[in-house]
This record gives C-alpha cells, structure tokens and sequence, in this order.
C-alpha cells in the first residue's frame, strides 16, 4: 500500500478521537495489554476541544485516581451561582458548597493530560489524521479508511464527538438536526488569579460555577456561564438552535451571535468581574441538549462502540451540564465491554452488546432519563422569560419602591397579573420544573 | 534519487496577535508551524520520488520543538528526517544556517549515500531572506536555481526545472547534484498520510546530529559565525483594514468596481494614478 | 508607545468588539482546500439565512447577490450544517491538523 511492509495495519482496537471518551478508552485498554491505535484529527492534543468550563470529578477518578493530585486542574467549584437577569436588573442565589465534586480546567489541558497518559500507556497515538470513513463488511465493522488507507481493527470505538459524521456516512443515526442541539459560544477572558480571588471571594484554589438565565440571551432560548479558572474567567452564552432558528424566521433576533456575548460582556451587572480584561481565545462548540432524542438505537453494534457526546451521553439540566464525566465513563464502560469479549471468546456482536446493556443500566443514562424533558422546560421561550421577570418583578416592587414598599405577597400577586400568569398556572408549572430539572 | 529536503519551524505569523492595550506583538501561546512556503519543496521532492523512486531525507537547523515539524513531513510521505540542533549552532544567521546545513548535506552524501538534489523553499514566512537556497549551493559549489515550479530527471545526472517568472517561463537543464529552491505558489502539498504517522511513530525514523556529530568549527556557527547586525526592530502599528464585499456580476463588473471605489479614497486614489503613470498608462 | 495612543486604544476596549476583532484572538492552521462547500444554489431560495446571523465566527456574510462564504476564519463547531433549512452545507473536518487551534478552552 505504502510500500512499508513492515507496519501494523491491523489492531484490537482503533479509537477514532483523543477527547475525554477516547483517550479514556485508550488508556485502560492500553493498560490491559491490548493493542490500541487511538487517532486524533487535531494537530496537538486537545487543539479541537472547547466546552464551557466545569467538569464532575466522581466518575473520572473511577478511570484517574490519580485525577485529584495530577491533573490540570485550575479551581474546585465551591460556590454555586444562579441569576435571572432582565435588562440591567438581577437577582442572584448563591450556594457555598463543602465538597469538592467539579472543578473548572480548560478541555484543552485534560485532554491533553489524559491523552499522554493513554500514550505512555501503550496506545499508538497518532494526531493529524482525519477519519473518512468506519469500514462495514458484511454488517460487521472492520476498521477505518483515511484517505487511501485502510487499517484494520477487531473492534473500532467511535469517540468522534458531537459532530457524528462518520456515524451519519455508515446510516447508524441521521443528520443532525436542530432540535436537540445547542450553540454554546465562549470567551476567556484573562483577568489575574487575585483579581478573580478578591472579586468572588474565594480562596485560593477555589471557584465559582454561575449559571445566567432571562434575558441575557435577548430572548433567545438558552442562557449563560461564567467559570472562574486560575488566572482567567470563561465566560459564554448557550443558544438553542432549533427555537434561534424560529426567532430568526419570526423577525425576532436579527443580529449576529457574537454581539449577543459581547453585550454580556458589557453587562453593568457582570462587567465589573473582567473590566476591561483582554479576550485571550474566543470560540464555539455543539453541545447536546435533548440526550434521550439524540441517543443513537443502539450503543454497539457488530464490531462497534460508541461512546462520549457521539452516544448522547450529555445531561443539559439548565443549571448544570456533564459530558466530560460522562464521556470518561462512557470510555471506561467500552474498554470493560473489550476486554470481556475477550476474555469470553472473542469479539462477536454478543459479546460486545455487554456494553450497551452496561450503559443502559448506568448512572448515566438513569440521569438522562430522570431529568429528560428539563431542557424542553429550561428552553420553552415563554416560560423562561416569564419566570426570572415575575421574579425580578417582585423584587423591584419589594425593594425599588420610593416611599411604598409592597408586602411579598402583594408584589407576587401585582407581578403575576402583569406577566398574565394565573397564581395556580405558576403552581402547576413550576412543579413540572421542579420535576424534571 | 536521494533528495534532500530543507524545513524550517517557524511562528505561524498568521497567529500573531496585537495587544489592544500596548499595541505589542502578544507572543504566548503562538504555536510554530512548518514554513508554508516550505510545503511547494516538500511536494516537488515527493512527486519525484513517486516519479522515480529513491528517498526523501527532511533536514532542518532548529532547536527540538521542530521534531513536531519533521513528524508532519513524514506524515506527507518524507522517508526519514534529520534534525541538526547545538548550543553553538543558536543566534546563526543565514551564513552560519546555511554553512551548517551544506556540512550536514556533505555528511548526507558520504555517509548515508549519494546526494543528487536538494530542494528548498522560496523563503521563511518569519525573516524572508530567500537566501538560504543561494547560500548552501554556493558552500557546496553546486548549481542553483530558483523560483522551480517542476522539475524532470532528463538522464541519470541531469535534471529540467522549470521557472516561472512574472513574464517568461524558463527551462534549465542543470547537472546534478543540484540546489533549487521553489516558487511559494508552484505546487500544492499532499495531506498527511494515516499509515505515514504510524510509520512515524513506530519506526521513529528520525536522526539528531549535534556538533559532536558534525564537528564544525564553532566560530564559523551560531552567533560567532554570523556577520549580520539586527540593529533595531520597530513593531509595525496595526492598520486598521476596511473590508467591503461586493459580488460582480462578471470580470468587467468587478474592475469597474475595484477601480471606482479605490478613486473614491484619497489614498488610494493617488497610489492608483502614481501606479499608472509608471506603468506608462497600461 | 505615547500616552495618547494609549488612551485612545483603552477607549477602544470600553465598548464590545466587532466579531472580526474577537477572532483577533484566535489562532488557525488554514487548510489549502476548504473543508466546507456550499451549494450557492440552493442558496438562493432560503429565506431565513441562519448561517448569517448564528455561525459564530461569521463565516456566512450577505451580500447583494447572496450568501458570501469564507472558509479560513472556521471554528469548526458544526453549526451551519445544523442549520441550514436546505441542506445546502456539505461539511467535514479540515485534513491533516490544519484549522482552529484551541489553546485555554
């Protein structure tokens, strides 16, 4: 083919990206003794990897014990924040938490980390090549085609991200269509670790996790995140692309994205934490929002795994949002699923349907289950602008009144009236959203 | 044909960021990237391997973080790489790059086997000299051409290259061993390969030469070996750049265009007729 | 570098940036061949244009005859093919570890 006999051209086990999944995947096979080629589009590691900026540590140190003392971690969430905003108005609740369950890293960085790792574990890594297709024969994937070459594998792990176009090219899952995904958009902004310290408040290698809703968004369903990072703040907005799309169709937003995130930016309420902090990276992602309805039929399918965002396996709760734990989960579960097969006769479609009855029966998809239809509240443009304005309402009613100051009661009755909501709609509704969120 | 390919890992100049605040170059994090006008040499040297067998040796002057580079050359099908980094070599200029890369060619040739071609780039995007080419075929006293857009082995020692210039096209036969050195627009390179990074990292065909290996004299190398003075660097302020598009509706259209809205600028209103008037009207 | 220029660039901070002078901050390999091709034909009939207004390194621009794409400035987050009512994006990753090049995120 190359004229270079010599070479692999056949492996256990070929992982098609080096994000959290696949360079999970690759890192326990590896370590098994198993023969991993583990291939990444980017240049470096990490390059392609942006998310908003929190991750959920319990399910990683179940694959990287070594998580807490080696990883690039830049803060511990202590301090949980949420605000409504409407116009120049917020309120904001705060939450001071005592155990250290997330952290903020750029993606970059862990990646980066946990893809070396897979490497010194034995997993041939290569970087810069992009995948044209997963290679089916007789119903049974066979390995991957770059190009003109082909490498052979027993299985092939597709860890490919969002962005499912290999699964789309083998008929696996269709098109990706609006209604389940969203934009998330994002700055980081390099402020200075005392700044960042004095201006939220936090020890040292402490942070904050603040999620935005109303309308910071100018209506558009979604909301927005500030993650506080060692020396930086990532900031960004997440946008619902299906409702976006009707906004647009509707006359109802006709300005470009990125003026939506600078307007945050220059938000009086938010300004004050980055003044006028210089914008080190700006850029954009696809996040899930939907998992149940983005979820492929299966997870495995003969000679195939699916793992990480191309499974769905991304819970978008609104006020909290987990890939990359899951992702690594994911991982860790594919790599279980090998090596069973293994260790049970070969790699046959019975043996590594263990993996999918193993998501299946995971935390995980328990959780997308249980908070499924959240993001369908957490977007439905009527309840989400209604909401933080009847709150805000009555806080300006509460607090804003010159010589009268109405009671609670009062406020929430006048503010009810006028957003048109009936006292006992705002019940029911709010249970909905209490139920699934 | 053993061809010998030079590289060099430089800033990717379209990278750099000005601070708002200083107005300096911001430097951090601007990750190198193989010389674009590099990638023509590499391609031409590949095609005449495909052409007529033989091997691709990379050869660059850098510090180690240019590894990254060659590990892209040989993902484009370049057979082995060799990097040649010293102490001694650091602060060289284009003399001293080019004396060592030719002593590096000489150790090529007598030690690996026969060198009959070497292909550099047209520049670097980071110091656009273009001397390197001229520089290492003079150390070696071979021919030189330039601005190679293709080439043909005509016999066994004789190569046709092909000059592209603003208005003739020019054939040379020149003898080998020979230096060329490419035109930035002539060829465009081949993507990276999957089975050429496997081969990269299983065979790591990848050789480092210190001045232990070439046992250079370190006056004529690095810093002490250079004779060029850099005596003062101005950071260029950033002109502020109006963008306009507009979608013609054939050639004719879009001259029309270009020409009434560069009129209608002061500026580029008199460098337009200053332009004419030297070009005798045209 | 004097202090009037320096006052007049900090000005220049004080109000939220162009989406050209954002992606200042970026960093991209480009690939020599563009890794999105769009069918300026079926172009033509959509009405809603999403890409102009939510591809969110504004490589999709109006123009009097359409849309204008651009390909160099792409963060590769898969948005217009999302999008697009009519489908009119083919779509894939840039070769060889060219593109955007992520750094802090």
């Amino acid at each position: 083919m190359n004229g270079l006999p010599d070479l692999p051209t056949k492996f256990d086990v070929i992982i098609v990206g080096a994000g959290p999944s696949g360079s999970s995947a690759a890192y326990l096979l590896a370590k098994k003794g198993f023969k991993v080629l583990l291939i990444e589009r980017g240049r470096g590691l990490g390059d392609k990897n942006l998310y908003g900026g929190r991750v959920y540590a319990p399910p990683i140190r179940e694959v990287w014990p070594q998580l807490d003392k080696e990883a690039p971690i830049q803060r511990w969430v202590t301090k949980e924040r949420i605000s409504m905003v409407q116009g120049d108005k917020a309120i904001t609740f705060e939450y001071k938490a005592e155990k250290k369950i997330s952290f903020v890293s750029y993606l970059t960085q862990l990646t980066q980390w946990m893809s070396k790792k897979a490497e010194d574990a034995g997993a041939l890594f290569v970087t810069e090549v992009t995948i044209d297709e997963i290679v089916m024969k007789d119903g049974k994937a066979v390995g991957v085609r770059s190009g003109p070459d082909f490498i052979e594998a027993d299985v092939v792990v597709d860890a490919e991200g969002v962005n499912r176009l290999l699964l789309e090219r083998l008929g696996i899952v269709e098109r990706l269509k609006p209604d389940n995904i969203a934009l998330g958009v994002k700055e980081i902004l390099k402020v200075g670790a005392n700044n960042i310290e004095s201006s939220f408040n936090l020890n040292p290698d402490e942070g904050v996790a603040w999620v935005i809703m109303g309308d910071i968004t100018k209506g558009l369903p979604g909301g927005g995140f500030i993650y506080t990072n060692k020396d930086s703040i990532s900031m960004g907005l997440v946008l619902h692309l299906k409702h976006s799309i009707d906004f647009i169709q509707n006359g109802k937003f006709d300005e470009h994205v990125s003026k939506l995130i600078e307007e945050f930016r220059f938000h009086p309420y938010f300004k004050p934490y980055w003044k006028d902090a210089i914008i080190s990276e700006y850029g954009a992602h696809l996040t899930i929002e939907g998992a149940t309805h983005f979820m492929p039929q299966k997870f495995a399918y003969p000679g195939l795994l699916i793992v990480g965002d191309a499974a769905g396996l991304l819970l978008s709760t609104g006020y909290t949002f987990r890939g990359v734990d899951y992702a690594v989960y994911s991982g860790k579960l594919a790599a279980e699923a090998v090596e069973f097969a293994r260790n049970n006769g070969g790699f046959t479609y019975e043996n590594l349907q263990i993996y999918d009855k193993n998501v299946r029966s995971s935390f995980m998809y328990n959780e997308l289950f249980k908070h499924r239809g959240a993001e369908q509240l957490m977007n439905d443009p009527i309840l989400m602008s209604k909401y933080p304005s009847i709150l805000i309402k009555v806080m300006e009613k509460m607090f804003e009144g010159e010589y009268k100051q109405e009671t609670v009661y009062d406020a929430l009755m006048q503010a009810l009236k006028e957003e048109k909501v009936g006292p006992f709609d705002l019940i029911s509704q709010a249970f909905g959203l209490v139920k699934s969120i | 044909m053993r061809i010998i390919v030079g590289m060099k890992w430089v800033p990717g100049t379209t990278s750099v960021r000005i601070d708002p605040k200083t107005g300096t170059l911001i430097r951090e994090g601007v990750p190198s990237i193989v010389n674009p006008h590099d990638m023509p040499a590499i391609e031409l040297a590949l095609q005449l391997k495909d052409a007529y067998g033989g091997e691709v040796i990379a050869l660059t002057m850098s510090p180690p973080p240019a590894i990254r580079g060659l590990e892209y050359l040989i993902g484009m099908g370049v057979d082995r790489a060799i990097l040649v980094s010293d102490r001694v070599y650091a602060g060289a200029d284009t003399l001293a790059t080019s004396y060592v890369l030719a002593k590096a060619i000489e150790k090529i040739d007598k030690e690996i086997g026969k060198v009959d071609l070497v292909v550099f780039g047209q520049e670097t995007i980071d110091s656009s000299t273009a001397h390197i080419g001229a520089q290492t075929a003079s150390w070696l006293d071979w021919p030189y051409i330039y601005y190679a857009h293709s080439a043909k082995l005509i016999d066994n020692n004789k190569i046709l290259v092909e000059r592209v210039l603003e208005n003739a096209i020019e054939d040379w036969e020149v003898d080998l061993p020979a230096v060329i050195a490419t035109h930035m627009k002539a060829l465009k390179p081949r993507p990276v390969r999957l089975l050429n990074k496997i081969r990269y990292k299983v065979e790591k065909p990848l050789t480092t030469w210190t001045n232990n290996e070439l046992k250079l004299d370190p006056r004529c190398t690095g810093l002490k070996g250079s004779p060029t003075i850099v005596a003062k660097t101005v950071d260029v302020p950033e002109v502020p750049r109006k963008k306009v598009i507009y979608t013609p509706k054939d050639g004719e259209d879009a001259a029309k265009w270009l020409i009434k809205t560069l009129m209608e600028d002061e500026k580029a209103s008199k460098a337009l007729i200053k332009a004419l008037k030297e070009g005798g009207g045209k | 570098m004097s202090t009037s220029t320096q006052s007049s660039e900090k000005k220049k901070e004080e109000k939220p940036m162009k989406l050209e002078d954002i992606l200042q901050s970026d960093i991209w390999n480009v690939d020599e061949d563009p890794h999105i091709i769009v069918d300026y034909n079926k172009c033509g009939n959509c009405k809603t244009k999403p890409c102009v207004y939510l591809c969110p390194a504004g490589c999709y621009v109006l123009s009097d005859n359409g849309i204008v794409f651009s390909y160099e400035g792409c963060v590769e987050c898969g948005t217009c093919r999302v999008i697009c009512p009519l489908e009119a994006i083919t779509w894939n990753y840039p070769k060889s570890g060219k593109g955007i090049f992520y750094r802090f995120t």
